[in-house]
């Protein structure tokens, strides 16, 4: 069975998020309750602000996948409804069949630190 | 009870001590025919004050503002008919060019209802001055138009001495008290009690605690040390600093050497010139208190700059940034010690009082159904549960100082946080406008007048 994850509408407004961290690699194991990735929404280009209301979250899954396929990278931007990862419930299975539905995850609100991709105090 | 007749809407008293106040052309901030509300300002002017000649007595007021303005309110409700042609256009609406005549009639007013106030036709005077960041900042385009380190808006009658609340800008902590239109026009509609409000902006230096500690205690000679390390920094061979370097250097050395928990200002009223103490009341932001803050390596001092206001400096100052300073984690507990230090120190050197925004602690936005995917302690990653053990702190502080906390996450929850609060700093105008009253309340307890209107209804209940 094949899951992906494709950018949906974390708070209104959104048009994309860029990815902050990365937490998994292709071919890993990942367990429920393993962390994917950070990502970082910016509402700048829906609210005309100086001081942009950057919020950052972090996906994490709530069923045991492999991760098959996963180009996201620090800093990448992903447009809302794009695909982000694949996975699957079998280590080996074939990428070219349907996409039985999306994974399961949960998004949480989370403080900015400094291993993400828009840095600590000096970026 | 005064009649429904037409009212003469004139200037009212306004004396500066050793001065002659000279205004502009006025500014209408409404149209001929609008209906206003009481305490609603309807106009402004540009003033200027020239030397009467006589001897001063100390040095001279205002010196540090640029830019002094005074807005003008009715006392009542009604539809207006303005002078238009006290709207001189051009130059003469920004330069100064004719003497305050307390008796001049800007507009008439015909009242919604019978007036009891004293003297409806008195406007009421708001006085406004901003200090340019940079006297280059001359921008005439309106209401406190400039870019200022410093603005304020004063209103007062007779002797009652205003209150002054200073706001230690970041963006919750500023619309509340700057208003829709950046120049307290807000505050001065939402309470006739005698006011001055103090607003400092972050730029660039956010105003979390251990900067606002450091700045009423830094000495001169500290202010030069810093201001020599970063000139030695900028004279490196492999250092060529740009034009957005040097201007935010002037700007961060200019800040650093402010001091505005301290200032004592000057304001002028239809009494004359008087002085007021320092900030009787600050207002601060938790959201401005950093997890990760720089420290300076030799010479200690902490500099907290927000990701976009550091776009706006060069690659000198970045690398100055990155090579002299390095970054100090602060935990809950830190951060509670920094506020109890600010809060103390204010207490026993001006007597100010801490007012402190909390945070905004849930969102519609999150889906988590079982927390043991995120490790322990889950302050230090979720920021939902971090805003709730920060504002539980505010509370353990209260308790044993005079802290007043500014309950934004109950009034979130209760306007409802999509829509008021979407991004849980940046509020709505309602939610602006229920925060200024919440203000105002503790305002009104510092000096002491709610018990005193409360007692009545109290009794009758």
């Amino acid at each position: 069975m094949l899951y992906e994850f494709r950018l949906s509408e974390i708070v209104p407004q959104m048009s994309g998020a860029t990815i902050e961290c990365i937490y998994a690699a292709i071919g890993d194991r990942l367990p429920m309750g393993a962390k994917l990735l950070d990502l970082s929404v910016d509402l700048s280009s829906a609210f005309a602000q100086e001081c942009p209301p950057v919020s950052y979250y972090r996906l994490v899954l709530r069923e045991a996948v492999f991760l098959r396929r996963f180009d996201a990278v620090p800093g990448k931007h992903y447009a809302l409804g794009e695909q982000v990862a694949l996975f699957s419930t079998d280590a080996t299975e074939t990428l070219n069949g349907p996409i039985g539905r999306p994974i399961r995850c949960t998004v949480a609100g989370i403080i900015h630190h400094e291993a993400m991709w828009s840095g600590g105090c000096v970026a | 009870m005064r009649g429904m007749n037409t009212i003469a809407l004139r200037f009212g008293p306004l004396k500066a001590d050793s001065y002659t106040i000279v205004r502009s052309g006025v500014r209408w901030l409404v149209e001929d025919g609008q209906p206003c509300r009481a305490g609603q300002p309807i106009g402004y002017c540009n003033i200027s004050l020239e030397p009467t000649g006589a001897r001063l007595k100390s040095a001279p007021t205002f010196t540090e503002e640029q830019d002094i303005q005074i807005v003008f309110a009715p006392r009542v409700s009604g539809r207006l008919a303005i002078r238009s042609d006290m709207a001189r256009g051009g130059y003469l609406s920004t330069r100064a060019i004719d003497a305050w005549d307390p008796d001049t009639v800007v507009a008439q007013i015909m009242p919604d209802g019978p007036t009891d106030t004293g003297d409806p036709g008195r406007l009421r005077l708001m006085g406004v001055a901003g200090r340019r960041m940079t006297r280059l900042a001359d921008i005439h385009s309106g209401l406190l138009s400039g870019w200022y380190s410093r603005s304020r808006g004063w209103w007062c009658e007779g002797n009652e001495p205003p209150i002054t609340l200073l706001s230690m800008g970041v963006c919750d902590a500023t619309g509340v008290i700057l208003g829709e239109k950046c120049s307290f026009l807000d505050m001065f509609e939402a309470t006739r009690a005698p006011t001055q409000c103090v607003f400092v902006p972050d730029h660039p230096l956010a105003p979390c605690a251990p900067i606002l500690i450091e700045q009423i205690e830094r000495t001169p000679a500290q202010s030069d040390a810093i201001a020599e390390d970063l000139r030695q920094f900028f004279s490196r061979p492999n250092i060529h600093p740009t034009p957005e370097d040097w201007i935010f250097a002037g700007t961060l050395l200019s800040v650093l050497r402010n001091t505005p928990l301290k200032d004592r200002l000057d304001i002028f009223s239809d009494t004359g010139t008087r002085k007021l103490a320092p900030a009787n009341a600050v207002l601060m932001s938790l959201n401005v208190e950093p997890q990760s803050i720089l420290r300076h390596r030799q010479l200690g001092y902490h500099v907290h700059i927000m990701r976009h206001h550091l776009a706006g400096a060069g690659p000198a100052i970045r690398a100055w940034l990155t090579s002299a300073f390095e970054p100090v984690k602060r935990s809950l507990d830190v951060i509670r010690r920094d506020y109890e230090t600010l809060i103390d120190t204010l207490a026993r050197t001006t007597g100010g009082r801490v007012l402190i925004l909390n945070r905004m602690s849930t969102s519609g936005y999150e889906d988590i159904s079982n927390y043991s995917a995120f490790d322990a302690p889950m302050s230090a990653t979720l920021s939902n549960i971090a805003a709730k053990e920060q504002n539980l702190m505010l509370h353990d502080i209260s308790e044993t100082r005079n802290l007043a906390v500014i309950d934004v996450d109950a009034l979130a929850a209760e306007l409802g946080g999509g829509l008021h609060l979407p991004d849980g700093i940046h509020q709505s105008g309602r939610m602006q406008m229920e925060l200024r009253q919440e203000i105002v309340h503790v305002l009104s307890d510092m000096r002491g007048l709610r018990q005193t209107t409360r007692t009545p209804a109290r009794a009758a209940g």
